[in-house]
């Protein structure tokens, strides 16, 4: 077998147009700033270390292995704030978290960086976080409605706040 | 015969016919659209295929790996997105690193934006982007008795477990340097960094007919209408003698 020229071009484009997509990202917020705006000021990270156990209950959580082994967030008596990656379709969603007394006090997205599926950001979604505290299974007490053409941005977000409000609790014990 | 029954026989017979030509590239299409149309439930977005063939198929030229960061007991080599941490392949899109500083339970690799921690069995502890380092871009990592450093474009920052930066003196760090590999160990490194494809682009290709070359849409294309050929002679084939029957009654 072998590659012509424009065949090889062909692909190549195709490779480079799905590279370019995978590139893309709207920042809608920086992280820094989304903490920043919750506390008044940038308090110090704090770090949460993923037990065996933790990293165990997380993976039922997003349905695969976290990422990584410790989990920075920020927090004062009252709030914690975090800044979470989960996977929709193809690409990673960053999203801001506050969780206040074991509750979600509110949600943005930050970074998006699928090419569909945008609608996720908007406040009538991410509304019907606010107030959602985990309940049995550690799955959110309350239906999280989907949005037609986003269901795999939908449903990273509600792992995300899944998670969120599991390493609130982790945090305060 | 009638000129009806040789037709329904013509019919039948290529019906039969275009329908066992195509098998092949009908079950092709079918399995590909199965799987594509899952892929996020098989995970088919984070897997990738690492074969010479494919890349030059592709016309990726491999970018060859060309030196290699040490320290202590650590090396990393990196080409094509890929690194190779202590032997370990560390996964896809990844930037180009500027260096390799160790300290007592963690290995920290920073590229220009961001630094990533493994821990010493190789576990990604942590991955910090440009708004939790102390500047950016990263010009140089290195560390000194217990620290880690970092040069930057907004001066050099010491900290000793990457999460909390201040000002270091600029006295006695150990910077990062590449090392220029052997031949030999070239040619093993550009083995094991191959450039790789995802396996949800593969399969788009193959389903839309793109791997096959320029020609390939329109081998998909010719299908398609062999199907709407094959679907209008089957109706045809199975509506006309329950109507013939009808008359005849």
């Amino acid at each position: 077998m072998t590659a012509g020229g424009p065949h090889r071009h062909a692909l190549f484009a195709a490779a480079l147009c799905l590279c370019a997509a995978a590139a893309r990202a709207d920042v809608y917020q920086e992280p820094d700033a989304f903490i920043a705006e919750v506390f008044g000021s940038r308090p110090a990270p704090k770090l949460l270390w993923l037990t065996p156990e933790i990293q165990a209950q997380a993976g039922a959580i997003l349905g695969h292995p976290p990422a990584q082994l410790r989990q920075r967030y920020w927090s004062d008596a009252h709030r914690s704030v975090w800044i979470l990656e989960e996977t929709g379709k193809e690409e990673l969603i960053t999203a801001g978290f506050v969780v206040a007394e074991g509750r979600i006090d509110h949600v943005r997205v930050l970074v998006y960086r699928e090419s569909r599926g945008q609608e996720v950001r908007q406040s009538a979604f991410l509304k019907q976080f606010k107030d959602a505290k985990l309940g049995q299974g550690d799955r959110l007490d309350r239906d999280i409605d989907g949005i037609v053409g986003a269901t795999l941005s939908v449903g990273a977000m509600e792992r995300m706040a899944r998670l969120a409000l599991y390493f609130d609790r982790k945090s305060r014990e | 015969m009638s000129p009806k029954l040789l037709f329904l026989l013509f019919l039948r017979r290529w019906h039969a016919r275009i329908g066992f030509g195509a098998m092949t590239f009908f079950l092709l299409l079918s399995v590909t659209g199965f799987i594509l149309n899952h892929g996020s439930d098989f995970g088919l977005d984070a897997k990738y295929v690492h074969a010479t063939w494919l890349a030059r198929w592709y016309g990726l030229t491999p970018e060859p790996p060309r030196q290699a960061f040490r320290r202590g007991r650590h090396d990393l080599v990196a080409a094509n997105g890929r690194w190779l941490l202590d032997g370990r392949i560390s996964g896809e899109k990844f930037p180009q690193p500027v260096g390799l500083a160790e300290l007592p339970d963690m290995v920290v690799v920073a590229s220009s934006a961001s630094l990533y921690i493994y821990g010493k069995d190789g576990a990604l502890i942590d991955r910090l982007e440009k708004g939790a380092l102390p500047g950016a871009p990263v010009q140089a990592i290195g560390s000194d008795a217990h620290q880690l450093v970092l040069r930057t474009a907004s001066g050099t920052f010491e900290s000793a477990d990457a999460l909390s930066w201040r000002p270091a003196p600029r006295d006695a760090i150990a910077w990062s340097e590449p090392a220029a590999l052997s031949a030999a160990e070239r040619e093993r490194y550009a083995e094991l960094l191959q450039p790789g494809i995802s396996v949800q682009q593969l399969l788009l290709d193959l389903h839309s007919g793109r791997f096959a070359g320029r020609y390939g849409p329109l081998a998909v294309d010719f299908l398609a209408l062999l199907l709407a050929v094959l679907s209008l002679s089957g109706a045809w084939l199975f509506l006309k003698p329950r109507h013939h029957r009808r008359e005849r009654h």
